[in-house]
């Protein structure tokens, strides 16, 4: 195929040259070429290798349809799959073909093109099937992924996108002719309105063909941009270019992706691209139509064009991709190609029709018959012929007599679609056309109105009425533009989608789906073996399940079908049409929440003393906590565990609490407030006293626990679990909102206002004295469970005296501002006392050897306080709280309820594991009753063997019995069910 | 994805609201008697309905304030939406798009692309 360049047109500028290499090979472009057009100027026509037959494949189209044309762009983290026809060549840039192997001209994988009377549909369900289902995964799959595909996923890939949020009146998607006139009609009017067009330059089909000879007596291009320019001036219209609408969602939400480096390489660390998520009380679509291909032997040849596709590079980058093709069409749409080659001084080689000549519009006869272009009437063309390029066509005329026509490119038209993508993804419903064989839209379930070519109107006559009575649900000008057409017909289309081919062969290929390389063969066979609903056949044969969902060919697909079912292609009916439009990126989608910024990670005060020693952290919710402290590189967690866990028991630990929930509690009615959340109740509790308290879901299980400071009966202080915080208070708001609306009651976050150090250890009293020595920290003047405040050095700090590891315990709740000062002045004071930092691994161990619980790791939802042995902590006097009732639910009073025990290993030797089932046989046979699971496990070095928290049914009866524990070899290890206490039962530590 | 009109704030973007279930489900007084079956329907049981629905919302990232809307389940489409202390408005105020027996709205159940 020879091409040859045009006049220089306003979209490609033919003195500024640009290199680029494709395969290796340095080619140059001109500005505002695409790669296909680019490598069409060089006369490239062959650039890529199909799918499953790999199969040599051309540029077939010059747009976002494209089927054939996907190349690997290597100079932008190696992207695949991209669109020769749409993305734009820049100086340097660096473009590989895709699936061939060694080379694009001689592919190994063509081999397969000789097996391919076996690669029929369903090939691949019937053949790998055994002999054993490993072969699947260690076999065949790998093989097959080799052999079949398109692009290699890039390595790594960087690009950096940014989400926009609109909220406007109406969205006119579509900048062409229709979507220019519905704009200007809103021009200055009181309407917010986003016009979105695919490409950088406004206009469609004005710039794409020569269909239009004038606009309100001016010339195409002059109306064009005088109309932009008109547009651009209102206020109330925002244009976005290069964007394309993907999805088309629920309550008229689009989205929408905008190329950033159209015609440049991407900078890194620059956004590259940006969504947009438009919210619009109208849509108007104005996406106009895609031509479609036909069927006949080798229609996938590379030289095969459609034709509008031609005439576009020809209009839109001054480029002929051939001196003289031949054109075979169905219908008018073809007609001006016919006269744009002929008005560039070129001519086809031949016209082909399968329409008969009274058919053919006059003004086509006429001009083809002025300039001696060959015709053939009520004619098909056979099959197209050559080694990796089109170099004949076979074409039946009307008498029957077979023509042979050597030709270097074939420009086809089977017809023209609306675009309705979009349409459907909004639910709109489709409805046939038996006229102009396509489904147009008929019912829109949202507010959406479709115009022009994109509604089904292929003519221009009733143009300004259209518009006129589509858009007079607003308040906007009327139009009355005069249009005038170069070849003034009416869209007419004889019905044909496939031309069996002259020789019936094994290995004569009719394409219906260039991308996934399905033959009309294969939908033949897959109605003969029942797969005759669409969805089914879509899936059985992969036809339109490529890329680029078969935008050209999936009408003629359901034409074919209804023809064999012998149903109307209504009843025949269209698979659904599913966002998004184009493939769309999922750093695209994912904007900038990714890396760092995927989930925000929350830091307590002291995180920058956690850093410079040793902390290895732990991800409690969003919460970075230390896990354990490292003293030296060489230290294993396990021995990190130990030391710290040792060194609270022995002499003093401290841990860094600020990552508790903290919710102050205010107002007239607290009080009440908190006995209907708490099970608990706070009534008879002093000022400055402090409880343990549980809080249950309406279901009675245990949701979460944590410490109620109680100020006074106006004024409470709660802390929550870590991961519990923000649920608590969303259940206290909810609660306080509708169903207890008389009480007067505020709550609110504190918990990143105050640093939390909890401080334990036999040892604690002495540091503590030393750190705050103004205060008397004796059992008598500050008991167990109080709690006081004090100023320190001018700042307000409370101290609670709890403990979570069964030690003698302080928690010092300080302003977070102050805090990391006053941690490392304990830090130091704390030194000759043996005060090391403890983490949550080692505090985990600590309570655990207590039987303190950890709501969401010993309970699940499923828990009772009654199962975890906690009944003491239900306010029984009170009248209602958060779950009462159901306490005395039949289920919850049941007696076989997985209840809360401890699990020591009969052999103190054995090691134990978290999940662990607990059972009553030694030997495991399926089926085998299981009573329960290991919630919590640890070693003890205080204890000198595993020890475990397990709820196990009727676990409360089963104290001081044997079970077995199952391993996930099989085997069994001997358990002892004892007290879920295992150190200091009578708390004579904690009260010390 | 849905605009809300929180009654405090304005219309926001639903991802700054959490979906609350029912709406006017009451809560059983504590300080009574209440029988097993009244308690657990209290609970457990609530109404899906295909169509017209109550439905408590709260404006999470927003004003933390809760409210109640009625909600078209088939379309997603959240007709009115009333502060807690407002009266529930009438049902038969609003058209459903639900029809059809089936229950599925004659357009837009994603089912088909093409009229039957």
């Amino acid at each position: 195929m020879k091409s040859i360049n045009l006049k220089e047109n306003q979209f490609i500028q033919f003195h500024q040259k640009i290199s680029f290499k494709f395969d290796g090979v340095k080619y140059f472009g001109y500005k505002g070429d695409t790669i296909a057009s680019a490598l069409l100027r060089n006369n490239i026509n062959l650039v890529g290798r199909s799918f499953k037959y790999h199969r040599p494949r051309g540029i077939y189209t010059c747009g976002i349809e494209e089927p054939n044309a996907l190349v690997q762009i290597i100079s932008e983290y190696s992207e695949p799959n991209t669109r020769a026809t749409i993305k734009k060549i820049y100086e340097g840039m660096e473009i590989e073909s895709q699936n061939r192997w060694p080379s694009l001209e001689n592919d190994f994988g063509s081999i397969n093109n000789l097996f391919s009377p076996i690669f029929t549909a369903g090939f691949y369900y019937k053949t790998f099937m055994g002999p054993h289902k490993k072969f699947w995964k260690n076999l065949y799959e790998p093989l097959i992924r080799r052999a079949a595909g398109l692009g290699k996923p890039p390595k790594d890939f960087k690009g950096i996108s940014n989400h926009i949020h609109h909220n406007v009146d109406v969205t006119i998607i579509g900048g062409g002719l229709n979507g220019l006139l519905a704009a200007k009609s809103f021009i200055n009017s009181n309407y917010d309105v986003l016009l979105i067009d695919f490409e950088e330059q406004l206009g469609g089909i004005i710039n794409n063909s020569n269909k239009i000879s004038l606009i309100d007596n001016t010339e195409p291009k002059n109306w064009l941009k005088e109309t932009i320019q008109e547009i651009e001036d209102s206020k109330n219209i925002k244009i976005l270019k290069n964007t394309l609408v993907t999805t088309y969602n629920y309550i008229n939400h689009l989205i929408a992706i905008e190329d950033r480096f159209v015609g440049s390489k991407p900078i890194e660390g620059k956004v590259n691209s940006t969504l947009h998520k438009i919210r619009t009380g109208h849509t108007i679509l104005c996406n106009g139509h895609i031509e479609r291909f036909l069927s006949f032997q080798n229609n996938d040849l590379p030289g095969i064009m459609l034709s509008s596709s031609f005439e576009k590079y020809m209009c839109r980058y001054g480029l002929a991709p051939s001196k003289e093709p031949v054109i075979f069409s169905n219908n008018s749409n073809s007609n001006s190609l016919v006269y744009s080659l002929i008005k560039a001084g070129l001519k086809p080689k031949a016209y082909i029709d399968s329409r008969s000549g009274e058919e053919i519009e006059p003004n086509l006869f006429d001009l083809i018959r002025k300039n001696d272009v060959p015709l053939y009437t009520n004619s098909q063309i056979k099959g197209a012929f050559g080694n990796k390029k089109i170099e004949k066509i076979l074409v039946e005329d009307s008498s029957g007599a077979l023509n042979e026509i050597k030709c270097d490119c074939l420009c086809l038209s089977g017809g023209i679609n609306p675009d309705v993508h979009l349409f459907t993804q909004s639910k709109g419903l489709l409805d046939w056309d038996e006229k102009d064989l396509t489904y147009k839209p008929s019912k829109p379930f949202q507010p959406t109105i479709t115009l022009g070519s994109a509604s089904g109107q292929f003519n221009f006559d009733n143009l300004n009425s259209d518009i006129n009575e589509k858009l007079k649900t607003f308040k906007v000008k009327k139009l009355d533009v005069k249009l005038e057409l170069n070849t003034n017909t009416k869209y007419n289309i004889e019905k044909l989608w496939e031309v069996s081919p002259q020789k019936k062969s094994l290995w004569a290929k009719s394409f219906i789906d260039l991308q996934n390389d399905v033959t009309t063969k294969d939908i033949r066979q897959a109605i003969t073996e029942g797969f005759d609903r669409i969805e089914h056949l879509k899936r059985y044969t992969t036809n339109s399940m490529g890329t680029d969902q078969g935008k050209i060919s999936s009408i003629n697909a359901l034409g074919i079908v209804s023809d064999l079912l012998d149903k109307k292609v209504n009843e025949v009916g269209t698979t659904i049409y599913r966002p998004p439009y184009a493939p769309l990126s999922f750093s695209a989608i994912a904007g900038r929440n990714c890396y760092e910024f995927y989930d925000p990670e929350r830091k307590s005060p002291i995180h920058s003393w956690h850093l410079k020693n040793g902390a290895i952290f732990e991800d409690v919710g969003q919460w970075k906590r230390p896990w354990y402290f490292q003293i030296n590189k060489d230290e294993s967690m396990h021995d990190a565990v130990q030391r710290e866990s040792k060194n609270v028991r022995e002499n003093a630990g401290i841990l860094d609490g600020s990552t508790l929930g903290k919710i102050e509690i205010k107002g007239e009615d607290a009080l009440e407030f908190m006995n209907l959340i708490y099970t608990n109740s706070f009534t008879k509790m002093k000022q400055g006293s402090a409880r343990y308290a549980l809080m249950l879901g309406e279901d009675g299980m245990v949701k979460d626990d944590g410490i109620i400071c109680k100020i006074s009966d106006q004024h409470f202080i709660a802390t929550t679990t870590t991961g519990g915080a923000a649920t608590v208070l969303g259940c206290m708001e909810e609660y306080a909102q509708t169903e207890w609306p008389n009480l007067k009651v505020f709550m609110n976050s504190i918990t990143e206002q105050y640093a939390t150090f909890n401080i334990s250890g036999p040892n604690t009293r002495e540091i503590m004295k030393k750190a705050f020595p103004n205060i008397n920290f004796s059992n008598e003047e500050f008991p167990f469970m109080t709690f006081q405040f004090h100023e320190f050095n001018g700042v307000p700090i409370r101290i609670l005296r709890a403990s979570f590891t069964g030690e003698l315990g302080y928690e010092i709740y300080i302003p977070s501002n102050s805090a990391l000062k006053i941690w490392d002045n304990i830090q130091s004071l704390g030194k000759e006392f043996g005060l090391a930092p403890y983490g949550t691994e080692a505090m985990h161990l600590l309570r655990a050897e207590k039987g303190y619980i950890i709501v969401g790791q010993d309970t699940d939802g499923s828990i009772t306080p009654i199962d975890l042995g906690l009944s003491w902590m239900i306010g029984k006097s009170k009248k209602d709280f958060l779950g009462k009732r159901s306490l005395t639910r039949s289920d919850t009073i049941r007696e076989d309820r997985k209840q809360l025990v401890g699990i020591i290993p009969s052999n103190k030797a054995d090691k134990l594991e978290e999940g662990q089932h607990i059972i009553l046989d030694k030997e495991i046979k399926s089926p085998i009753p299981m009573l329960g699971h290991i919630t919590s496990c640890y070693y003890s070095s205080t204890l000198g063997h595993d020890f475990a928290l397990a709820v196990i049914k009727n676990g409360h009866s089963m104290i001081g019995t044997k079970a077995y524990a199952s391993t996930s070899s099989m085997s069994t290890t001997g358990v002892d069910i004892v007290k879920p206490v295992f150190y200091d039962e009578d708390n004579k530590r904690l009260v010390s | 994805m849905l605009i809300i009109n929180c009654p405090y704030c304005g219309p926001r973007d639903q991802s700054e609201f959490s979906n609350g279930g029912e709406a006017h489900v009451k809560r059983p007084d504590g300080s009574k008697e209440i029988g097993d079956r009244e308690w657990g329907e209290y609970v457990f049981i609530r109404a899906n309905p295909k169509g017209l629905f109550y439905e408590r919302w709260v404006h999470t990232h927003g004003c933390r304030k809760w409210f109640n809307c009625v909600r078209d389940t088939s379309t997603d489409e959240i007709l009115v939406t009333y502060k807690l202390d407002e009266k529930k408005p009438n049902l038969n105020n609003f058209k459903s798009v639900v029809k059809t027996p089936s229950g599925e709205p004659e357009v837009g159940s994603g089912n088909f692309t093409v009229e039957k």
